[in-house]
């Protein structure tokens, strides 16, 4: 098992403004698996990503990815962990703005000493025509694959992505999905995706729904859709 | 990662070009003016030394009633140190302007020529070159002195007036009045022979003790010499002699005759007494033999036989029963024959008993005469040690107001020029890190993001702080190269080279400076930006994800009731906190440099007008051989130079015992004997005051005296301080007529011969404008560097309140405000932190100034004067609003510019 979560337990506040995010969340992922965290506003899916990403601090229980306990390491070893392990994907893209595409992703690619060929990401991702432009002048969705490039460029095991298609057009969110998908099969990356998107659980092998802080129901699909037949995104 | 990183650094150089160069060529200027004021303050310090040790400076020099003998000279050679004969005559020439004649030295404080040769010819005289510059005598001129022609064959200087200085106890010196020259040793004799000297010669030699003598040692020495003052060739010498030393003859043989007289007597009364046993022998022997007569004449008679104890009764019991009257006429004769002869015996015996005791009584008055002799000569060497010595003044090198005076100057230079590139660097590079804390905010959400992605707050940091590295080592490097040079360097030493005569000295490019100008702005901006930098990278990864802003307790302070327009430029003055701290920075730095450029003009102009104010003498006549008689209209004084430290710099202080009622000094003199009153000039260099106890030493004697100050008087013209003159005399054993100094509204005819010095009140005059004539130029660089840097800091730091507004501005454009709202709401607070931080900074800077700013001048032996009056401080206030409002009215029109659509460019 690649990810494996017990008991989880997160809050913020305390007094009258204490809510308690997460309640206790058990549940696992394997490797090389496509994974989406639903559920409403407030549920938690958020919170859970921040834990698992080393983001944010449990209050309790355990996160072990790849055989390692992340509740309770220090701050450097998070930032060790999540230079060796993750990748990480936001709704809004993060570039550094007067860094070109190609200068973005290797800002990365100097934290794994085996990252991906650039080129090969460039041209994967579909930037290799772009790649000498500053983000002002790429579209969202490119701004998007420039960011999922960064992620990549140093072969994260973990790729963990936070609505990665929250700011982007149904099209563009369905290129960026194709994508992902690609990816999952081209590197065997692990994805954990948290979205408001009904549609895009469909594509992925395992789907956890979060209500009140907990897994109110965790299920893999049978038959995946695939990404670029997705209606509705 | 970083070399990826760096190449943004550079397109970030290059979107806020105008900022970076801003703030480049403040740190260009600041770091060539601090490059090229300590160069210059390193290269006359060491250039000084250097060229003293060629010119092999004296340890010291003293002064002598009598030349040396020759044999003097060699039994002080012979310890081991140098001397050499520099003696001198004044001679004034026809400006009014006075030189001072030496021969041609040969081994101490040699002539360094800057042009042409030493004088080898009767007629060639080489002038000290200060005093040429300001007369533009060149080589091959001609000069007349004591009515003759001369040729000047060289320009030079000596190590011995460095600070051309005419007196030691000169404040300034001025060359324009003053100069020294060299001459042959025949053409030396000429002149003086011509007796056309201002005032007698003065017999100084200068000395190298090669560490064969300490100067205390030698001082010992030459204290023992003596001399016989009959061999001084000076009327007035002689003069003063009989009416001081040599009263000390006088009285010496008076004591010595006494002695004589008590041993004269003694020796006769001894000798009297001596004869006293014949002179009782032979009277005795006469009445023995008269009684032995007598006995053979009476035999006859039944008498018993008469003895000198017995014979008076034995003859007066015969004589009453003797019936016969020719005896008894005969015995009664006999009786009063022997009578008288007892009474001569008794006579003889008492007499020599007298003479005896006479004789021991005058013995003991011989050994109380020779005492009080003893007694009475220790006393009078006592009293007339100084007198008695040829010696007439001492002073070492260090003590030498004239040597090093250029690189005593430039210490201060140094320091304060080190620390304020410090102080100043800090600025800019707090400015600096300001900048980059906008970027940091602006992009905090993309930091977050390379947070989550494993990248390290320390490589961050290391990107964040390489640009304001970059430009402040890159700007004060070229700054330091700028300072460096002949345009720094060369420049910054017009100003000494306009005052102190010293040859010109190579270009000193010391170690710890050069460390200085490419280190410190380097470490100053990694050390300042890591500090204000750490803290906003240190925020958690989430909370720069999400632009969280941090809770301040201060932005969050409850505003009451206030109206929106006077909440919202409150709330934007402390949104903007940090700039508003690096814009009051800014301003109280460039208004300490304001502060000590009017300090300087404050100063320079307070000693110009109230030494002309408070010389109220025409003339000053300081007299070398003092005499008993004043000089008809003269006002007596006595006045004794003494020294006083101050932040390491001993000054003369003149002690000037002066009459109640000397119309020069409104001076109201205490009765005490160690009472003081101190002028205005003192009181402001030592900061004292009434009640203070002031303590100064004399160093000819190493004596020490404390006086209690009571009261304080206007004289700004030279450090003196007042007493009684009867006190005066009277501490110092003085007679009750001695005076030293004499004051007059009119030109006295006192001898030259007679004189030390004679000080006009256009001397005075004259030499009080050299300091502002001197630091014009330095006052105006400070004024407009302290501008500059002003209206550079206030400039961007105002832009970068409007940057970080230019969301919210674009915003609140949507909304329907106007511009001129907008002015109110986003700039016009910043009229209310520039008013009242200036209502502050401005006596703070003042305050700050006046404490540093005495340490600046703390060698100059003049007041210190430094009171602004209430227009001045106006008028600062008044220069920084209109600053404010000129760069104000800039950023309105950037203001201006901002369209509502930066609204959407803020956005992903």
């Amino acid at each position: 098992m690649y990810l494996q979560i017990r008991d989880l337990k997160k809050s913020y506040g305390e007094g009258g403004s204490y809510v308690q995010v997460l309640k206790g969340i058990n549940t696992e992922v394997e490797e090389g698996q496509m994974c989406v965290i639903q559920g409403t506003s407030g549920s938690g899916k958020s919170t859970l990503l921040n834990c698992i990403g080393g983001l944010d601090i449990a209050d309790s229980g355990s996160i072990v990815v790849d055989g390692t306990e992340i509740v309770g390491m220090k701050q450097d070893m998070l930032s060790e962990y999540r230079r060796e392990k993750l990748g990480f994907i936001f709704q809004f893209y993060n570039l550094i703005p007067n860094l070109t595409v190609k200068e973005n992703i290797q800002v990365c690619e100097y934290l794994t000493k085996n990252p991906l060929d650039l080129d090969d990401l460039l041209e994967t991702l579909g930037l290799t025509a772009h790649q000498n432009k500053f983000p002002s002048q790429l579209s969202g969705g490119q701004q998007q694959r420039c960011a999922i490039a960064r992620a990549l460029i140093k072969n994260p095991k973990l790729l963990l992505c936070d609505e990665p298609t929250g700011a982007l057009d149904s099209n563009t969110s369905r290129d960026i999905l194709v994508l992902l998908e690609e990816i999952n099969a081209k590197y065997g990356t692990t994805m954990l995706i948290v979205t408001h998107n009904n549609s895009i659980k469909n594509m992925v092998h395992k789907v956890l729904l979060m209500k009140d802080g907990l897994i109110h129901k965790s299920y893999e699909n049978e038959v995946r859709v695939p990404a670029r037949e997705l209606e509705d995104l | 990662m970083q070399k990826i990183l760096r190449k943004r650094i550079l397109r970030d150089l290059k979107e806020n070009l105008f900022r970076y160069l801003a703030l480049s060529v403040l740190i260009i200027f600041v770091m060539y003016l601090v490059v090229s004021i300590v160069g210059a303050a390193d290269t006359i310090i060491i250039g000084s030394k250097k060229q003293a040790e060629k010119n092999k400076v004296e340890d010291g020099q003293f002064s002598v009633f009598v030349p040396l003998t020759k044999d003097e000279i060699k039994d002080l050679e012979d310890t081991g140190i140098e001397i050499e004969e520099q003696f001198y005559l004044d001679f004034a020439v026809d400006d009014g302007a006075v030189i001072r004649i030496y021969k041609n030295r040969e081994n101490i404080d040699l002539i360094a020529l800057e042009d042409g040769r030493l004088a080898k010819a009767n007629d060639e005289i080489v002038l000290e070159k200060r005093y040429c510059e300001e007369h533009e005598i060149t080589v091959g001129d001609e000069i007349q002195l004591a009515d003759k022609d001369w040729k000047v064959v060289g320009i030079g200087s000596t190590p011995d007036y460095d600070a051309p200085l005419k007196q030691t106890s000169d404040t300034n010196a001025d060359s324009s009045i003053f100069g020294t020259a060299f001459v042959t040793k025949d053409a030396y004799d000429t002149l003086k022979k011509s007796e056309k000297s201002e005032k007698a010669e003065e017999y100084i030699y200068a000395y190298h003790l090669n560490d064969k003598l300490t100067n205390d040692e030698l001082k010992d020495l030459l204290k023992e010499l003596d001399f016989n003052a009959d061999d001084v060739n000076d009327v007035y010498f002689q003069e003063y002699w009989d009416d001081t030393v040599g009263k000390k003859d006088e009285l010496q043989d008076g004591i010595q005759e006494l002695a004589d007289g008590s041993k004269e007597l003694r020796d006769g009364l001894k000798e009297l007494k001596d004869n006293n046993k014949d002179l009782n022998d032979g009277a005795q022997e006469i009445f023995d033999a008269y009684l032995k007569e007598a006995n053979q004449a009476l035999k006859g008679l039944s008498i018993k036989t008469l003895t000198e104890d017995n014979f008076e009764t034995v003859l007066t019991d015969y004589l009453e029963t003797c019936q016969s009257p020719a005896i008894r006429v005969t015995v009664r004769s006999l009786k009063i024959q022997l009578t008288q002869l007892k009474k001569f015996v008794d006579g003889t015996k008492e007499y020599t008993d007298g003479v005896a005791e006479a004789s021991d009584g005058s013995g003991e008055l011989d050994d109380g005469v020779q005492e009080l002799k003893d007694e009475t000569d220790d006393m009078i060497d006592e009293i007339f040690d100084v007198d008695v010595s040829n010696m007439t003044s001492f002073m070492t090198a260090d003590n030498n107001p004239r040597i090093m005076g250029a690189a005593n100057d430039q210490v201060i230079n140094r320091i304060g020029g080190l620390i304020a590139g410090v102080i100043l660097m800090i600025l800019f590079t707090y400015v600096i890190s300001v900048f980059v804390v906008h970027s940091i905010e602006n992009e905090s959400s993309v930091i977050g993001a390379l947070y989550a992605l494993g990248i390290t707050s320390g490589d961050l940091m290391l990107h964040y702080i390489t640009l304001p590295v970059l430009v402040s080592v890159i700007s004060s490097a070229i700054g330091g190269l700028l300072g460096f040079s002949k345009l720094g360097i060369g420049v910054q030493m017009r100003d000494c080279f306009g005052y102190f005569s010293l040859p010109a000295p190579a270009y000193e490019y010391t170690p710890y400076l050069i460390l200085y100008t490419f280190v410190m702005p380097a470490l100053t901006a990694a050390i300042v930006n890591c500090l204000v930098i750490r803290k906003k990278l240190a925020r958690p990864v989430l909370s720069m994800l999400r632009k969280e802003q941090k809770a301040n307790r201060i932005r969050e302070i409850n505003l009451g009731s206030m109206d929106f327009i006077t909440r919202f430029r409150i709330r934007q003055m402390l949104r903007e906190m940090r700039s508003a701290i690096a814009l009051l920075f800014g301003l109280f730095v460039s208004l300490l440099i304001v502060m000590m450029s009017l300090d300087i003009y404050v100063m320079c102009t307070n000693v110009s007008i109230e030494n002309k104010r408070d010389t109220k003498f025409e003339y000053m006549y300081t007299y070398k051989y003092p005499t008993k008689d004043i000089p008809n209209g003269g006002e007596e004084a006595f006045a004794k130079d003494l020294k006083k430290e101050r932040l390491g710099y001993n000054l003369d202080v003149t002690l000037l015992g002066i009459h109640k009622g000397n119309p020069y000094f409104q001076v109201k003199n205490g009765k005490g004997k160690n009472e003081i009153v101190i002028s205005t000039a003192v009181a402001q260099k030592y900061d004292v005051g009434v009640g203070d106890e002031f303590v100064v030493t004399d160093e000819e004697t190493d004596t020490k005296y404390i006086f209690d100050i009571v009261g304080t008087t206007q004289y700004s013209s030279a450090l003196y301080i007042f007493m009684d003159i009867d006190n005066m005399r009277e501490l110092f054993g003085e007679s009750d007529d001695y005076f030293n100094t004499v004051f007059s509204d009119h030109k006295l005819s006192i001898p030259t011969g007679r004189l030390y010095a004679t000080t006009s009140k256009a001397d005075v005059e004259a030499a009080s404008g050299i300091f502002i004539k001197m630091m014009r130029p330095m006052i105006g660089m400070l004024l407009v560097c302290s501008v500059i840097i002003f209206c550079a800091v206030m400039y961007l730091m105002m832009k970068v309140m409007v940057d970080r507004s230019a969301y919210h501005i674009s915003l609140v454009k949507i909304f329907g405000f106007t511009t001129k709202e907008i002015n109110k709401l986003y700039l016009q607070g910043n009229f209310y932190l520039i008013a009242v931080g200036s209502a502050i900074c401005i006596p703070l800077a003042k305050v700050c100034m006046d404490m540093i700013y005495p340490m600046l001048v703390a060698n100059v032996g003049s007041s210190c004067n430094l009171h602004f009056n209430w227009q001045m401080y106006l008028g600062i206030y008044v220069a920084v609003i209109v600053l404010y409002l000129l760069i104000n009215q800039a950023l309105v029109g950037r203001v201006k510019k901002m369209l509502p659509a930066e609204v959407l460019k803020n956005r992903e």
